[in-house]
């Protein structure tokens, strides 16, 4: 048989440019304030270690060693019961300046390799684009190679890494190799790489998701690749689609160019009880309505898209988000937006440990005026009492004047 | 018994696969070869090898210097191969460039568990431990190379030395006693370099890699070192030198292109495979 080439002569009608082929390095330092602290102190090498506030009793973990984590220790889990899962466990407190300052130094190792870095928390995580550089640097595993064995020398972290055709299988192979290693998926093989996974390990999938996927007897994420995206409609609603993408290995989202994050607003509340009195949590969901309000407006912003978080006491975590693309930086219409996704949010009967609203996608409020004089007269008159609202409290102080919601407490036991 | 020490520290008996010599490249998904003609221009990189064994029978797998061999990642590659396809493994770098003496007892026995579906399935042909030019015949060294020998003992082995103090009768002799073919490298003759020789140090099979024979950028590193085109005349002359005094009819020979840039080790190992058929020698090919 005559080999399949083409054409030899070295010119071809191919031009290297067409081809679309993204390399994507996921690098990772697993459990990533546990490996500060234990380069910072290396006795800590030798011993299970919790990262939470010690001497507290509501303290939760922050973060925990691998050793921590086989012995049931989860993160956001109140330290004495992660005690009592695991009493060797030496409890650190947390140094948040020194994890942003090791942070910022591992992406100092992975910046001469790619402008396409994103690393939006201080969590270990790095994803390089290396689409195309190969002929700069030579191949995209010798790059991930090389950052390893510097970030090694240098910072005494020892990362694992993944190449995969997209950010979403690269997670998935870290999670793999956890905590040490790396995981190469090519361009082709991502639906097969996934099929004999649990379904638990991917991303995007939420504990609800995995209840409702174990009544229909699953387990593996093979199992749902014969899953039509109908099927998936009429379990999942509208997040069918993206759940059949997400099986399948497709994720087209861009890695963030590195010192361009997204600009974002959050604020929290850690509740001092647990609690599931809806008063309570509406009157907080308003004070964290307020702050992101207020934040936008002092940086002139309007913000099109709203998450909140819900941490239950149990440790599960359910999110929620809802995009307006004229966006708003009005209080009152931050707080019925809001209101409308904690609806979808909250959905279990747990006590909230923790609620954390995030305003995102921000831009300049629009200029374009309502088509309605009603609505017209409406939007001005709530952007006036916003405007005076925070003048006075600009002037005499912010608790001068606070809004009867917003002060709501639980009622007593 | 484990399950490698069937195979008496040679390559499988392969079968389905007929012939004794088998040409094939050093690695073979290489985005250029798109470019370059070899693969069609929309193949996605997971397709390739099966595309790439219509043309030639074996392959050295070189993401496993990269990547700790996984079994599940080998399961996926021999679904994708014909049956009969054979594979060469090469060592991981924490075991030949980076080792860490630490870790090389827990990282070897890494390596060996995910050799498992190959063996089992019968499709290794051999494993590559290539050193770098750096990895003198110095005590460490020795004791180094002595240690993983030991530990990757009933595997069908082959060393690649760079580093022409390894050019030794004594080499030779312990590779022979203990059963470890001697990578043949041609490469260009450049002074330190391992030079070609015609020794056989392994009862089963011969292995050798072409690296090209470019004198000029070989000191310079990085993949311009292997940007080199043989030519019919330099393939034919290699056959009638090297192998055919050393085709002696009882042994298997695995033959790889390494000078991947720009598709050349493909169209060379095209050219080699044409020849050797042309010759008269027992081509391996699937049957």
């Amino acid at each position: 048989m005559p080999p399949p080439w083409r054409a030899l002569s070295g010119i071809t009608d191919l031009s290297w440019a067409s081809w679309h082929e993204r390399t994507i390095v996921h690098l990772n330092v697993a459990d990533f304030a546990v490996a500060v602290e234990r380069v910072i102190d290396s006795r800590l090498k030798t011993r299970p270690v919790v990262v939470a506030v010690p001497g507290q009793n509501r303290s939760a973990v922050y973060d925990m060693s691998e050793e921590a984590y086989q012995s049931g220790v989860r993160k956001g889990m109140a330290v004495q019961r992660a005690l009592r899962l695991c009493s060797q466990a030496v409890v650190v407190a947390p140094r948040f300046d020194r994890y942003e300052r090791a942070m910022n130094a591992f992406l100092r190792h992975a910046q001469p390799y790619s402008p396409l870095i994103e690393a939006e928390e201080v969590n270990g995580h790095l994803f390089l684009d290396l689409s195309g550089t190969g002929r700069l640097f030579g191949p995209p595993p010798d790059i991930a190679w090389r950052i390893r064995r510097e970030t090694r020398q240098d910072l005494g972290f020892d990362p694992i890494w993944t190449l995969a055709p997209n950010k979403l299988v690269a997670k998935v192979a870290s999670r793999i190799v956890k905590p040490t290693g790396e995981y190469i998926v090519q361009d082709g093989e991502q639906e097969e790489f996934l099929k004999p996974l649990p379904i638990g390990l991917l991303p995007g999938l939420e504990a609800e998701d995995l209840l409702l996927l174990k009544d229909f007897h699953i387990s593996l994420t093979g199992q749902l690749s014969p899953w039509t995206p109908d099927q998936w409609r009429v379990v999942f609603g509208r997040r069918g689609d993206c759940l059949h993408r997400l099986i399948r290995g497709e994720d087209p989202t861009p890695v963030q160019p590195a010192g361009q994050k997204e600009e974002k607003i959050q604020a929290d509340f850690p509740f001092g009880d647990d609690t599931n009195d809806w008063q309570q949590v509406e009157s907080t969901l308003f004070r964290l309505a307020e702050k992101i309000g207020y934040e936008l407006r002092c940086r002139q912003r309007v913000a099109r898209r709203l998450t909140l978080t819900v941490d239950y006491s149990d440790g599960i975590r359910t999110q929620r988000q809802k995009t307006d693309p004229s966006g708003t930086a009005n209080d009152f219409k931050l707080f019925a937006w809001a209101g409308t996704i904690l609806k979808l949010a909250w959905s279990r009967r747990t006590r909230i440990r923790c609620l954390k609203l995030c305003g995102d996608r921000l831009a300049f409020p629009s200029a374009q005026r309502s088509l309605f004089a009603e609505t017209e007269q409406e939007n001005r008159r709530r952007d006036s009492l916003m405007s005076a609202i925070d003048r006075i409290r600009q002037r005499f102080g912010k608790d001068m004047l606070q809004v009867g919601i917003g002060r709501c407490r639980a009622p007593a036991a | 018994m484990s399950h490698w020490g069937a195979f008496h520290n040679g390559p499988p008996a392969a079968a389905r696969t007929a012939g004794r010599i088998f040409v094939g490249t050093c690695g073979y998904a290489y985005p250029d070869w798109r470019e370059s003609g070899f693969y069609p221009p929309d193949i996605r990189a997971g397709a390739m090898l099966s595309f790439y064994a219509r043309t030639f029978p074996i392959t050295e797998l070189n993401t496993t210097w990269y990547q700790m061999p996984r079994e599940e990642v080998m399961e996926r590659l021999l679904a994708q191969a014909p049956t009969g396809f054979l594979f060469t493994v090469k060592l991981h770098r924490s075991l030949s460039h980076e080792a860490e003496p630490s870790r090389t007892s827990s990282q070897t026995a890494a390596f060996r568990r995910g050799l498992t579906p190959l063996l089992q399935s019968r499709r290794l042909a051999a494993v590559l431990l290539q050193f770098p030019e750096c990895f003198d015949r110095s005590p460490a060294h020795r004791r180094r190379l002595t240690s993983l020998l030991e530990l990757l003992s009933g595997l069908p082995l082959a060393v690649e030395f760079r580093h022409d103090s390894w050019a030794a009768d004594k080499v030779f002799a312990e590779m022979e006693k203990r059963q470890v073919a001697l990578v043949l490298p041609d490469a260009p003759g450049l002074s330190g370099l391992f030079p070609p020789l015609r020794v056989a140090t392994h009862r089963k099979f011969l292995y050798v890699r072409f690296h090209g024979r470019n004198r000029e950028q070989w000191n310079r590193g990085g993949f311009q070192r292997l940007d080199y085109d043989y030519t019919e005349a330099e393939l034919q002359e290699w056959i009638e030198r090297q192998l055919v005094p050393m085709a002696d009819g009882t042994r298997q020979a695995f033959l790889f292109f390494n000078n991947h840039v720009r598709g050349q080790a493909a169209r060379n190992a095209a050219t080699l495979a044409r020849l050797i058929g042309d010759y008269g020698l027992e081509l391996g090919k699937l049957a």
